[in-house]
């Protein structure tokens, strides 16, 4: 609540009677069926930093492997296993559902100003599938049938004459399973997104956070068909004898690349482009001033997934097409540049003229601009096609995509956990060990991934379990796995500054930064329902409009706006934020997790070859979705 | 850092490195890199020294040098939009207008010599047409001029690279790609398979050998010769155990009942300076240990260990030496 | 605050299954964009041995199927105004007509399969999955509606005529996809 007016005891008491309508169902059973956005973005983030741990320990062991030549810590098989697993793991089960799944379940319906999301139910439905997926694929690894044929998976190399057994099952149908998972929870983002905002908060003075969230969901719709078509194709020739991929009945092994990279390239947009919203909102709240050239972000941030959609080939240019085909996807890879120069330039124009405070926040914010350039510089580098079949599948590109995931997508993500710390725990972190954890982190990285640019200039390949010691790469992948520990202990140094912090870090208030988006508006930890009252929006910063916040209270005071005659948030329009009608929300429901345990038979079936039991199983998840629905909302 | 990169050019010599060229398509592509270096170094430069003001110069509504708002969003679109497509247009024109062509695969016809490489897991069949020579894992070419060389697999997708002489290029089944291999020194030049191919993708390695003309020319008509009878007795004795074992199988050994298609082509194994892709060099110790256990030296190879007696072992070795 | 009752805006359920339209859209843009990928990289389409598809059938069954559209329109015109058994009623010709469809659908898909096979050739792969596909959304759009009349059956309100106006525009879509479907289907004979 706002300082300066007093929450009159007639207020007091339309909170608590919001808090007993909204209350959670207590212990295990009330995380099981909750649909709290709230609840489930916790859920998401202590699951997928279970994920961010097993994606790490395969990293350091990659690394281990790869510090001296011929080394022998793992087999050439199990190795194999490792990269792609490393892959999958922090693309599809750490950084996506890290950032929409966990900040943007959390934030999202607080920036908008809602109590929940558009379908609170379905939001259930897709952590419980992420997490069905997660532990699919999994599987495949504990059982020793780990997916091994690296991320992208490539054809021939993964049909069944030359790998037989599960290992492949494992990756597409894992990866058709938690694509619908990413599908419904992007569904579900852009509708709250077009509908729940608060009255008055038009696209215009929508956060950028929501922006990108937006844009991010937009890309996810359009890029996941064509994951899951390639994957269904797969399955179909693995499992059922199909001919998609084989060239020699008519098929193309180059039909695997072409739908994988639609889908790809796009997705690294998605992973990126939430913490280009983090960055959004952790600068104007430490730089003390608004975003420079707040139009051109928002439009930087749609057109950027946009463009994302055609450049696919530029991950094929060694495959030999047509050279014409090649630079048409050229030239887009130059123009998908200019959104990212016009959001790197805002950015350091806003701290500039702003009396920045470098708290840790910030300075992950900073880390993560000298990464995304530095790994941006070398994304173009790519799109000079000589240069990128001269470097394609070395180090060189594993540098890029590291010095640009690491850096430019998990650093915000870090920053934006000590951001909005206080705000789900209440309690401030412990900001020294947290700036020593940004250094170390910071020099971890640089020192991880810098060297692989020389080594891969140098000519080593990605892939290889080992090489030999002859050609002058061993110091640098020393070097590489001695940062890839340092790095391991300034995250582990984060973790463990924010599981001290949650028992003795000082009380921190609702709004102990000077945020200017609606979450800082309400108490920390949020209370269950949200907002008392319906906040009424006037600008892009809302919270920083003392007239407006002030007024809220006032309406708890008269009871405006309060909706407190059951589980109720308002839906408004797309375009203007004009209110158009009061819902009435679902509450705890069994039958999420119900559906997604069906869901994990049917794909279970499927991988083992029992397509009637999967039919049977499919059934049942008929019925969950009869149940699910037979329970109708209140006319209100 | 930079001073690192600034080092890579001086680096040793008998190594891979795709920045010490020998060929003109190498060349393009090496100064193509270092004018994208500086470009990057002036353009990282530039956003260095924003946020370093940002951190020391605290405390302002304006930018460092005077203007509000409107000021640094002309700037944002000055510097990140009308600098960009100026130098991204340049570096387009000049890399994907010019250096392609340069890099481009000859056509069909075009060169002298044509050498068509099969990639199999994990090894490399070389064969060329126009003399119907056949090896495995080391090519040569005559110094000088400039050869096509057409890709294919029999198996999985791999990539042909030889980053000292120019870019590479993948092998898709069903289809033909082809690059130029020339080398303007003579001299021997590291390969790699570069596209994942299963287990031994790692140990996919082939040399390229680039011989003065009279060299290369003497090399060719000794590939095309027929392996020679072994004299000495033990030799005798492996050619009978070459032939009675699986071995004849898989292998071909010109002149002899064995002309299978399944392994490398063996009848001038001795010839070659490595064995198994590069996997280790072709000595009597590592080629004994080889056909004694293929799994040793390159697990999961393709190759059977066959349990031979040492007797045998030892004469077809002494065989296989004999076939230069 | 219950001064909103009307709908100034679509309402969220609409908004959902708009957006589950699109992804299902591009699922079908995939498999038509394989279609064509497959078809330019092979001399011969279909393959030699394999009859182009017929024409004149899968044509008048697709106009009969894109004909349900207009009953289903009606329907939610009906219960837009609260006639809930004139809705009810168009409702159940538009599911017997899709069932009907459905059925000569599977009577001709057998009669494909007799012919060719999906594990023959590349082009037998893709045709039978881009049917199938087809195939399967019409089945999950009969099943919605049934579930639809029995819920219609104990009555109309806000949340059932939100569910009606999903629906009618999921089928809307289905029989889009199904015109692009059967044209790629019989571009073969081009
Ligand atoms: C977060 C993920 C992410 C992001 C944001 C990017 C961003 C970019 N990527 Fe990257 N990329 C990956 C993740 C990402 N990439 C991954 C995972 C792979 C490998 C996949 C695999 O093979 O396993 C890959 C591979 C990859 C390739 C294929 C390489 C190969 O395999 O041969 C190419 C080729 O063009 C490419 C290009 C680009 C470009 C042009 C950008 C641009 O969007 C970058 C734009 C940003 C900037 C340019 C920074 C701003 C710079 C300034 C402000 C300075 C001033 C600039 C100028 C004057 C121009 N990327
Ligand atoms: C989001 C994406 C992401 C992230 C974050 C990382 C992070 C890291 N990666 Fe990864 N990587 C990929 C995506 C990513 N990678 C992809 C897509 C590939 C290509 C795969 C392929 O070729 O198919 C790849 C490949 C790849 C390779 C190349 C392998 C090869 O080609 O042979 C290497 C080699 O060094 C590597 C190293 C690392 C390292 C050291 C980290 C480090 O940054 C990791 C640091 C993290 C930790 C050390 C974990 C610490 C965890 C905590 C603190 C949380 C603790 C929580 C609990 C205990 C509950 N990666
Ligand atoms: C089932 C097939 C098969 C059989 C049987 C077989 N080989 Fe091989 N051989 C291969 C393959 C495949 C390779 C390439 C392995 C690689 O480099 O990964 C190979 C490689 C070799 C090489 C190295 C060639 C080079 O140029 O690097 C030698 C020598 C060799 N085999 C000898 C033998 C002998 C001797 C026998 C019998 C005792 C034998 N092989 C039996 C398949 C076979
Ligand atoms: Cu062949 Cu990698
Ligand atoms: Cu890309």
């Amino acid at each position: 609540m706002a300082v300066g007016i007093e929450l009159e005891p007639a207020g007091r008491q339309r909170a608590e009677r919001l808090g007993r309508l909204w209350q959670a169902r207590p212990g295990l059973l009330g995380w099981l069926t909750t649909v709290d956005h709230k609840r489930i973005g916790l859920l998401y983030f202590f699951t997928t930093l279970v994920f961010f741990a097993a994606g790490g320990v395969e990293a350091l062991l990659i690394r281990t492997q790869l510090a001296q030549p011929n080394e022998k810590v793992v087999s050439p098989g199990t190795y194999d296993q490792l990269f792609t697993v490393h892959g999958v793991t922090m693309i599809f089960l750490f950084i996506i559902p890290m950032t929409i799944g966990a900040f943007g379940n959390y934030l999202v319906p607080l920036m908008i100003g809602a109590r929940d999301m558009a379908f609170p139910r379905l939001n259930a439905l897709s952590f419980w599938l992420f997490v069905g997926s997660g532990i699919f694929i999994y599987t495949g690894l504990f059982i020793g049938a780990g997916p091994d044929a690296g991320w992208f998976n490539y054809v021939p190399l993964a049909d069944r004459t030359f790998s037989p057994g599960m290992a492949i099952d494992f990756y597409a149908l894992g990866l058709i399973f938690n694509g619908i998972a990413s599908t419904a929870s992007a569904l579900n983002f852009i509708v709250t997104i077009f509908k729940g905002r608060a009255p008055g908060m038009s696209l215009n003075r929508m956060p950028l956070f929501c922006f990108a969230m937006l844009a991010v969901s937009g890309a996810l719709i359009f890029a996941l068909p064509a994951l899951t078509t390639d994957c269904v194709f797969l399955e179909l020739d693995r499992k059922l004898g199909f001919h998609f991929f084989d060239t020699a009945l008519g098929g193309s092994s180059l039909l695997w690349q072409h739908l994988f990279w639609l889908f790809g390239h796009p997705e690294v947009y998605i992973i990126v482009l939430p913490a280009f919203g983090i960055a959004t909102s952790i600068i104007p709240t430490f730089a003390k001033r608004k975003m420079v050239a707040f139009p051109l972000v928002a439009l930087a941030e749609l057109l950027v997934a946009f463009i994302g959609f055609g450049v696919w080939a530029h991950h094929m240019f060694s495959t030999g097409l047509a050279t014409t085909t090649l630079i048409f996807f050229a030239a887009a890879s130059m123009m998908v540049v200019i959104p990212s120069t016009i959001q790197v330039f805002a950015w350091c124009f806003t701290v500039m003229m702003g009396r920045p405070q470098f708290k840790a926040p910030l300075l992950f914010i900073g880390g993560f601009i000298a990464f995304f350039v530095l790994g941006g510089l070398s994304g173009i580098m790519f799109a000079a096609i000589p240069f990128d079949q001269q470097v394609t599948d070395t180090y060189f590109v594993v540098a890029h995509f590291h010095f640009i995931i690491f850096g430019a997508a998990v650093f915000p993500v870090l920053g934006g956990m000590y951001y909005w710390f206080p705000k789900v725990t209440g309690r401030l972190y412990h900001e020294r060990a947290a700036q020593v954890s940004f250094w170390l982190t910071f020099a971890g990285t640089a020192l991880t991934f810098f060297p692989m640019h020389i080594v891969g200039l140098l000519g080593m390949t990605r892939r290889v379990y080992t090489y030999s010691s002859g050609l002058g790469f061993g110091i640098y992948n020393l070097l590489e796995t001695v940062g890839s520990f340092v790095l391991a202990a300034g995250l582990l140094l984060i973790l463990g500054n924010l599981v001290w912090s949650l028992r003795r870090g000082p009380q921190a208030g609702p709004d102990p930064f000077g945020g200017a988006t609606l979450e800082w508006a309400i108490p920390s930890p949020p209370p269950e329902y949200n907002f008392a009252v319906i906040p009424t929006v006037t600008s892009a910063y809302p919270n920083w409009d003392l007239d407006d916040r002030h007024e809220d209270v006032r309406k708890l005071n008269r009871g405006e706006w309060v909706l407190d005659s059951g589980h109720e948030t308002p839906a408004s329009s797309v375009r203007d934020g004009v209110l158009a009608e009061i819902l009435d929300m679902p509450s705890e429901s069994p039958w999420p997790v119900t559906l997604a345990v069906c869901v994990a038979v049917v794909f279970t079936m499927l991988l083992t070859s029992h397509f009637y039991v999967a039919g049977l199983a499919g059934l049942a998840a008929a019925f969950a979705l009869i149940a699910w629905h037979s329970q109708e909302p209140e006319e209100v | 850092m930079l001073l690192a990169v600034l080092a890579l050019a001086g680096c040793g010599s008998n190594r891979v490195n795709s920045l010490q060229p020998h060929s003109h398509a190498a060349r393009q592509i090496d100064s193509l890199w270092w004018w994208m270096l500086g470009g990057s170094a002036v353009g990282f430069g530039v956003i260095a020294v924003l946020l370093l003001l940002g951190w020391t110069r605290r405390h302002r509504e304006q930018l460092p040098f005077g203007g509000g708002d409107r000021a640094a969003t002309a700037l944002v679109v000055g510097l990140g939009i009308a600098v960009p497509l100026v130098v991204l247009t340049l570096l387009f024109v000049w890399a994907d207008v010019f250096v392609v062509k340069s890099t481009a695969a000859p056509k069909p016809g075009s060169t002298r010599l044509e050498v068509d490489v099969v990639g199999e897991q994990w090894w490399w069949d070389v064969r060329y047409p126009a003399s119907g020579v056949v090896t495995a894992n080391e090519i040569h070419i005559p110094v000088g001029v400039p050869v096509r060389l057409v890709v294919t697999t029999r198996d999985v997708i791999h990539s042909f690279w030889v980053p000292e002489l120019n870019r590479k290029i993948d092998t898709i089944p069903g289809r033909r790609n082809a690059i130029e291999l020339l080398a303007d020194r003579p001299g021997r030049y590291l390969g790699q398979c570069a596209e994942f191919c299963g287990l031994q993708h790692a140990h996919m390695q082939f040399l390229v050998y680039a011989d003065p003309p009279a060299v290369f020319r003497a090399w060719l008509a000794g590939q095309a010769r027929k392996a020679a009878k072994p004299t000495a007795n033990l030799a005798r004795a492996g050619e009978r155990v070459f032939l009675r074992e699986p071995c004849a199988a898989c292998h071909t050994i010109a002149g002899t009942s064995a002309d299978a298609r399944v392994g490398p082509d063996l009848t001038h194994l001795a010839s070659r300076s490595s064995l198994a892709a590069n996997t280790i060099p072709n000595t009597h110790d590592s080629l004994a240990d080889w056909i004694g256990d293929p799994n040793h030296a390159k697990p999961g190879a393709k190759m059977p260990r066959l349990d031979l007696k040492p007797a045998d072992l030892r004469a077809l070795v002494a065989y296989l030496e004999t076939l230069r | 605050m219950s001064a909103v009752a009307h709908r100034a805006a679509r309402p969220n359920g609409w908004w959902g299954m708009a957006i589950f339209v699109a992804t299902e859209a591009t699922l079908f843009g995939t498999l038509v964009g394989s279609y064509f990928f497959l078809r330019f990289s092979t001399p011969h389409w279909p393959p030699f041995g394999i009859r182009p598809p017929e024409i004149a059938v899968p044509l008048i069954l697709t106009g009969v199927l894109v004909a349900t559209s207009v009953l289903l329109q009606k329907a939610l015109g009906s219960a837009r105004e609260g006639r809930r058994s004139a809705a009810w009623l168009l409702i159940l010709v538009a599911v017997v007509v899709q069932a009907g469809y459905f059925a000569m659908q599977i009577r001709l898909f057998e009669n494909d399969l007799a012919r060719f096979s999906p594990t023959g050739s590349a082009y037998g792969s893709i045709y039978f999955t881009l049917l199938g596909a087809h195939h399967a959304h019409v089945v999950l759009g009969i099943l919605l509606e049934g579930w639809l009349l029995w819920r219609l059956a104990g009555g109309l309100n806000r949340y059932r005529l939100v569910a009606l106006q999903s629906i009618v525009l999921y089928w809307h879509a289905v029989n889009v996809l199904a015109l692009v479907v059967v044209g790629t289907q019989l571009s073969a004979n081009a």
